[in-house]
C-alpha cells in the first residue's frame, strides 16, 4: 500500500516535470540559455581572432598538432576516400551502361568526389576523430584545473590551447581533403579496371577534359571553413566544460553533432555561393 | 626531441605532398584550359550557336585544339563567338577556314569543329573572323526525326487499310484468303489438275509401249545400263 502511495507521488512529479516543460517560464529560460551560448561562442571566437594574430606565436604547439591532425588522420581518410572512389564508381556504372555513356564514368565520378563527396566526408571524419579529441582534451583540463594553473602561471592556456588547436585544423581539413580527391581517384581507377581495361593515361585524360577550375576551387576553400567550424566549435565545447567528469563526455559529444551539422549548413552555403559564380 | 624532429619531417612531408597534388591538379586543369600554352584568338559570327558555352572544345580534324573563350549576343539575329586556339595549329587554318558548330553525341556538350579551308589561301591570322557553317543542329536532326515519325504514320495507315480489305475480301490477295467460294473453286481446280495429270500419264505409258516410238525408248534404256557400268567400274578401280 505504501509502495503504491510511492509511485502515485513519481508519477505525479513526473507530470508536473512534463507540464513545467511547456510554460512561458521554462522556454524563456532556454531561449535565455540559448542567446546566451550565442553571445559566449561569439566572444570565445572574436578572442581567437585576436590573440591568432597578436605575438608571442605556439609555433612548436601548432606543428605538433598539426601533425596530429594531418598526419594521424590520413590513413582512416585515405582508407575512407579509397573505398567510396572504388563503391561510387561501381554504383555508378550499371546506369551509365545502360544510357551508352560508360566513357564518362572517371569525369562523373572525378566531378562527385571533388565538388562535395571527399571535402564533406573528411571533414565529418576530422569532426569525429580530431573534434571529438580536442572536446574530451581541454574539457578534461578544465575539470582537472589545468587550465586554471596554467591562467594563474602566466602561460597563455587560450594562445596555447584553443588558437594552435583551431589553426592546425583549419589548414590540415584542406590538405586531407586534397589528399583524399586523389586517393578517391586512386579507388575510381580500380573500379572502372575492375570490369573494364582502362589505361591510367586515358583515365586521367577523361578526368582533366571535363574538369575545371570552378570544380576545384570552391570545394577547397570551403574545406578551410569546415575546418575552423570543427576547430572553434569543439575548443568552445571543451574549454567552457563543467559538471565535473560528466562534462568531459558531454563536451565530446556535443563536439561532434554541432560540428558535423554546421558542416553540412557550410556545405548547403557554399553550394549557393559557388552557383552564383558559375 | 628526436621524435619531435620525426613528427616534424613527417608532417612536412605531408604538407609537400598535398600542395604537390594539388598543384599538379591545377596545372593538368590549367594545361587542358591551355593557361600554359601559346594560343592565338579566332572569332566568327553565327546566328545560332545551339547551346556553346564557353569552356567547350574546338576541333580540328577530330583533334581537341582549343576552348571556347566566350560566346555573345552582338544584334538581335547574330551571336559571336570568340575561340582560343592552340598556336601550332594555326599554318593549317586557313584565309577561307569555316567553323560549325557539333555536338559530342546525343546528350554531350557542343564542341566547335574547324574546317581548314583551301590549301592555296594564305594562313590566317590571331584575331580574324572566320566564317560560320550552318551545322546540323538537334533541333535540325529533331526535325527530320519528325518527318521520318509522320512518314511512318502514314506508312501504317496504309497497311491498316490493306489489311482491312483484305479482312472484308476485297482484291486477289482478299478473295484468296477471304473468300469461301472462290477457295472452293480452287480446291475443284487442284483436283481437276490432279485428274488431267493421271490421264497424262497413262497416255505417256501407252505411248512408250507403241511400235512407233518403242526403238527409241530401249536405247534410252540401255544407254542408261550403260553408263551405270560404267560407274560401277570405275568406283571399283
Amino acid at each position: 500500500m505504501k509502495k503504491d502511495a510511492t509511485v502515485l507521488e513519481e508519477n505525479g512529479e513526473e507530470a508536473k516535470k512534463q507540464a513545467s516543460k511547456f510554460s512561458i517560464a521554462y522556454l524563456s529560460e532556454r531561449l535565455d540559455d540559448f542567446f546566451g551560448q550565442v553571445d559566449t561562442f561569439t566572444r570565445f571566437t572574436l578572442r581567437f581572432f585576436k590573440e591568432a594574430f597578436m605575438p608571442p606565436y605556439e609555433v612548436n604547439e601548432f606543428l605538433k598538432q598539426c601533425y596530429l591532425v594531418g598526419n594521424k588522420s590520413l590513413p582512416l581518410v585515405g582508407l575512407t576516400a579509397l573505398i567510396m572512389g572504388l563503391v561510387f564508381t561501381m554504383q555508378s556504372r550499371p546506369t551509365l551502361t545502360k544510357f551508352g555513356a560508360q566513357s564518362w564514368l572517371p569525369a562523373m565520378v572525378a566531378i562527385a568526389m571533388i565538388r562535395e563527396i571527399s571535402p564533406v566526408i573528411t571533414a565529418l571524419i576530422c569532426a569525429g576523430k580530431v573534434g571529438s579529441g580536442i572536446g574530451a582534451e581541454l574539457a578534461s583540463m578544465r575539470v582537472t584545473e589545468q587550465i586554471d594553473a596554467m591562467e594563474v602561471s602566466g602561460n597563455r592556456p587560450f594562445k596555447y590551447l584553443v588558437v594552435t588547436r583551431v589553426m592546425a585544423i583549419t589548414l590540415m581539413v584542406p590538405l586531407l581533403a586534397i589528399f583524399s580527391d586523389s586517393i578517391s581517384l586512386l579507388g575510381s581507377f580500380i573500379g572502372v579496371n575492375l570490369q573494364g581495361d582502362t589505361t591510367a593515361k586515358l583515365f586521367l585524360s577523361h578526368i582533366f577534359e571535363k574538369l575545371d577550375f570552378i570544380d576545384v576551387f570552391p570545394a577547397i576553400i570551403k574545406t578551410f571553413f569546415f575546418g575552423f567550424a570543427i576547430g572553434i566549435i569543439s575548443c568552445y565545447k571543451g574549454y567552457n566544460s563543467n559538471s565535473g567528469t560528466e562534462g568531459v563526455g558531454r563536451a565530446a559529444n556535443t563536439s561532434v553533432v554541432q560540428a558535423s551539422l554546421t558542416i553540412f549548413i557550410i556545405d548547403m552555403l557554399a553550394v549557393q555561393v559557388a552557383n552564383f559564380f558559375t | 626531441m628526436k621524435s619531435n624532429t620525426g613528427s616534424k619531417v613527417r608532417l612536412g612531408i605531408f604538407v609537400t605532398l598535398g600542395l604537390g597534388l594539388f598543384v599538379a591538379g591545377v596545372f593538368y586543369i590549367g594545361q587542358k584550359q591551355r593557361l600554359f600554352t601559346s594560343t592565338f584568338a579566332l572569332k566568327f559570327l553565327c546566328g545560332n550557336v545551339s547551346g556553346l558555352q564557353a569552356g567547350n572544345n574546338v576541333r580540328f580534324s577530330g583533334i581537341n585544339i582549343g576552348t571556347v573563350r566566350s560566346v555573345r549576343i552582338v544584334t538581335d539575329s547574330t551571336v559571336q563567338v570568340e575561340i582560343i586556339v592552340d598556336k601550332a595549329t594555326k599554318k593549317f587554318i586557313k584565309k577561307d577556314a569555316q567553323a560549325s558548330i557539333g555536338s559530342e553525341g546525343l546528350m554531350g556538350d557542343k564542341v566547335v569543329n574547324i574546317n581548314p579551308g583551301n590549301p592555296n589561301q594564305p594562313e590566317i591570322n590571331a584575331d580574324d573572323f572566320i566564317l560560320c557553317e550552318g551545322g546540323n543542329s538537334i533541333d535540325e536532326i529533331m526535325g527530320q526525326i519528325k518527318v521520318v515519325a509522320t512518314n511512318t504514320a502514314q506508312i501504317t495507315g496504309d497497311l491498316a487499310g490493306i489489311m482491312d480489305n483484305i479482312h472484308q475480301g476485297r482484291g486477289t490477295v482478299g478473295k484468296l484468303l477471304m473468300d469461301t467460294v472462290f477457295a472452293n473453286n480452287l480446291d475443284q481446280t487442284v483436283v481437276n489438275v490432279k485428274k488431267g495429270a493421271g490421264g497424262f500419264k497413262e497416255n505417256m505409258d501407252a505411248v512408250q509401249h507403241s511400235f512407233l516410238l518403242k526403238g527409241y525408248f530401249n536405247k534410252k534404256k540401255k544407254e542408261q545400263e550403260r553408263s551405270q557400268k560404267k560407274a560401277e567400274e570405275n568406283s571399283k578401280k
